[in-house]
């Protein structure tokens, strides 16, 4: 006889709804938990979805996701021609924007009433005006090689050579819909899901041309600034030399429009040969850095994601904590509900290890049904987040182990407390 | 004859020095199987300490106790709670059955404390409920039974493991006279028919009738054994105090 199941099922409203109680909490940790790991696969979507072996940047800079390192276009010719190199990708990634507000929904809008109501005293006025940019992660790439939309799960990839984007269905564009960036319209041919940039900005893809275009055109007005500066800093030399005086003006002038810039070289090795030999035959000869895929995710990682990453740790530790704790005071609570129960079971001579295995038990019983409906609750939740949730049936296993270690030390002291019942207590009253 | 139960010279005292108090002053008492008996006196007259003493919760400080034919207190240390849950029965005043066990699984659950596989305690509680006229209550929690309910439960499961010895602390306290004199009929008949010995301590003079002897203890001493006149023939050499 099973007195632990035998007690919830008598107190079978006090016990389902401190369980549910128990997994509301551990709903919210397993959230955290897939928050933590949305961040993670976030940061690492477009490094994966590039499927490259090594990341060429720019020297001394981290690389094109998280510092804007730019190198000359035709940088990617000279590291395709070095051995063990299968294929070298000129990309063009920066983030950047369109006028296109996103849909407001309710969570938008209590969110900004939230911030409001706490920060309002703080900083300026006005600040929490609402969204109106949608913000993205363009990048550019050689249709013909590595670096484009992984999977298309609606329209088509691009194919004419201009004026052509792939967005994330987390832009809210629609297939066939029209953006201007720069003074020239792009048709959306096709979309991706789940592909983001670390901050979860969505990713539109565009031909390396077109991006160029977009990320680096000068605005015509500073075009005209920059001439103008320039023809005044050599208006010195013309009485010097007046016939290099017109080139040099051209020259300099044409250094700053110059668009056939990239932001990094996407590399696949040939199959058994050694990364770090490529690696180390491209930093010393081009005098560029590299990085691994792997290391590209961690620099994202442990770079720009590393604090909020330790926080929300640091949360859900502190969550698991409070969750031991109300295990605990619910066990203690309902061990002392039973103070004259356990006194008439001792004084019927039941085994001591079988009242405790019952307080034990009870506690294992919410813990664990509190983590397997938390876990449910969670995963019915994930879509309605506004950024990557992702918790997995490994998480409730791991939970599983934890909760359990948990719920046994909490019962402990309403273990102890049932071990101070005196059998005595229920004779002569 | 083997006595169902047996004290010799029993003690017991509590603190020292000044604050010395002898609850019990070498009380010599045997029950016979089968025997129907009540403790009275007067509250501190030692009642309480006496049946902590018999229901093997306090050890005391001399003596011995004899319980169907086991000397408790001579030898090694004993396993006192598998005593309890093999030798002794106990009803309680508010007859203090599990809340959140059914009838019928109070009335097995001291069986499963012993490994009565299940088969065999259902049986035995359908007969001890039927026994006791409370059949059609078996799968009723305790608060929806009766007062006189929830005793002939309690007395179902002190019979559960057919003891040699059923404890029964003022059953009769929180009833009124007829239900008190029902369930003092059902010790009655449970000891006749069944021959556990049962020992009841009780203030209420109103169930005297019903016992065959009714002992009397004052500071701590037995100060009267008297068998009554309707017990069915049972011998009176037991008080030697």
């Amino acid at each position: 006889m099973n007195l632990a199941l035998k007690d919830a099922r008598y107190h079978v409203f006090k016990f389902i709804s401190s369980t549910i109680g128990v997994s509301l909490l551990l709903l919210v940790v397993f959230t955290i938990g897939g928050i933590i790991r949305g961040v993670i696969l976030d940061s690492s979507t477009v490094v994966v979805a590039t499927n490259a072996d090594l990341w060429v940047v720019q020297k001394d800079w981290l690389g094109p996701f998280v510092e804007a390192s730019r190198l000359p276009e035709d940088y990617y010719h000279a590291i395709q021609s070095i051995h063990g190199v299968a294929e070298a990708s000129p990309l063009v990634m920066a983030w950047d924007h369109i006028d296109h507000p996103p849909a407001s929904s309710g969570l938008m809008m209590f969110m900004y009433r939230n911030a409001q109501f706490g920060t309002q005293t703080m900083v300026e006025p006005h600040w929490l005006d609402m969204v109106r940019e949608l913000r993205f992660l363009l990048v550019g790439y050689e249709t013909d090689h590595i670096g484009g939309p992984p999977m298309i799960v609606a329209g088509r990839g691009i194919e004419a050579s201009h004026y052509e984007v792939v967005a994330d269905v987390k832009t809210g564009l629609k297939v066939g819909e029209i953006i201007r960036m720069r003074g020239f319209d792009y048709k959306v041919v096709g979309l991706t899901k789940n592909i983001v940039g670390f901050n979860a900005d969505p990713v539109i893809y565009a031909r390396l041309v077109d991006a160029q275009n977009i990320l680096f055109q000068p605005d015509p007005d500073l075009l005209r600034n920059i001439r103008r500066r320039t023809g005044a800093q050599l208006g010195g030399a013309e009485a010097v030399a007046p016939r290099l005086t017109e080139p040099a003006m051209r020259k300099a002038s044409s250094l700053s429009e110059n668009l056939h810039m990239i932001n990094a070289i996407a590399v696949r090795v040939e199959p058994g040969t050694s990364l770090e030999e490529v690696a180390s035959e491209i930093r010393h000869w081009k005098h560029l850095e590299v990085y691994t895929s792997a290391r590209q995710i961690n620099i994202q990682l442990m770079g720009a994601n590393r604090l909020i990453l330790m926080q929300l740790s640091l949360f859900r530790l502190l969550l698991l904590i409070i969750a031991g704790v109300i295990i605990g005071l619910i066990t203690y609570t309902f061990t002392l509900d039973k103070i004259k129960d356990i006194a008439v079971l001792k004084l019927l001579g039941t085994q001591t290890s079988r009242i405790y295995s019952m307080i034990i038990q009870q506690a294992l019983l919410m813990g664990l049904l509190g983590t397997v409906m938390g876990a449910m609750m969670e995963f019915a939740a994930e879509p309605y987040f506004p950024r990557r949730v992702t918790a997995t049936l490994g998480d409730m296993g791991q939970m599983l182990v934890i909760i359990t270690i948990i719920s046994i030390l909490a019962s402990l002291v309403a273990v102890r407390r049932a071990m101070q019942v005196d059998p005595r207590l229920i004779l002569g009253t | 004859m083997m006595h169902a139960i047996e004290t010799k010279k029993l003690v017991m005292t509590y603190g020292q020095g000044r604050t010395k108090v002898e609850a019990l002053k070498g009380i010599d008492l045997s029950v016979n199987k089968g025997e129907l008996l009540a403790i009275m006196g007067p509250s501190g007259s030692g009642k309480t300490t006496l049946l902590m003493i018999l229901g093997l919760v306090t050890e005391p400080t001399a003596g011995e106790l004899i319980l169907d034919g086991d000397n408790i207190y001579k030898g090694g240390k004993r396993d006192f709670q598998r005593l309890r849950r093999e030798k002794i029965g106990f009803i309680f005043q508010f007859s203090n059955l599990i809340p959140f066990l059914t009838a019928e699984e109070n009335i097995t659950f001291p069986m499963d404390l012993i490994g009565t596989p299940g088969g065999k305690a259902h049986a035995r509680a359908a007969e001890l409920l039927d026994y006791l006229e409370v059949t059609d209550r078996a799968g009723q929690f305790p608060e929806k039974l009766s007062g006189g309910e929830k005793q002939r439960v309690a007395i179902a499961r002190a019979l559960a493991n057919n003891p040699a010895m059923i404890l029964a602390d003022e059953p009769t306290a929180s009833l009124d006279t007829d239900r008190g004199l029902s369930v003092m009929r059902m010790l009655r008949k449970v000891s006749t028919e069944r021959g556990t010995a049962i020992l009841v301590v009780t203030h209420d003079e109103r169930m005297i009738g019903e016992v065959d002897r009714v002992l009397q203890l004052v500071d701590g001493a037995v100060t009267s054994d008297e068998i009554q006149a309707k017990a069915p023939g049972v011998a009176g050499d037991h008080l030697s105090a």
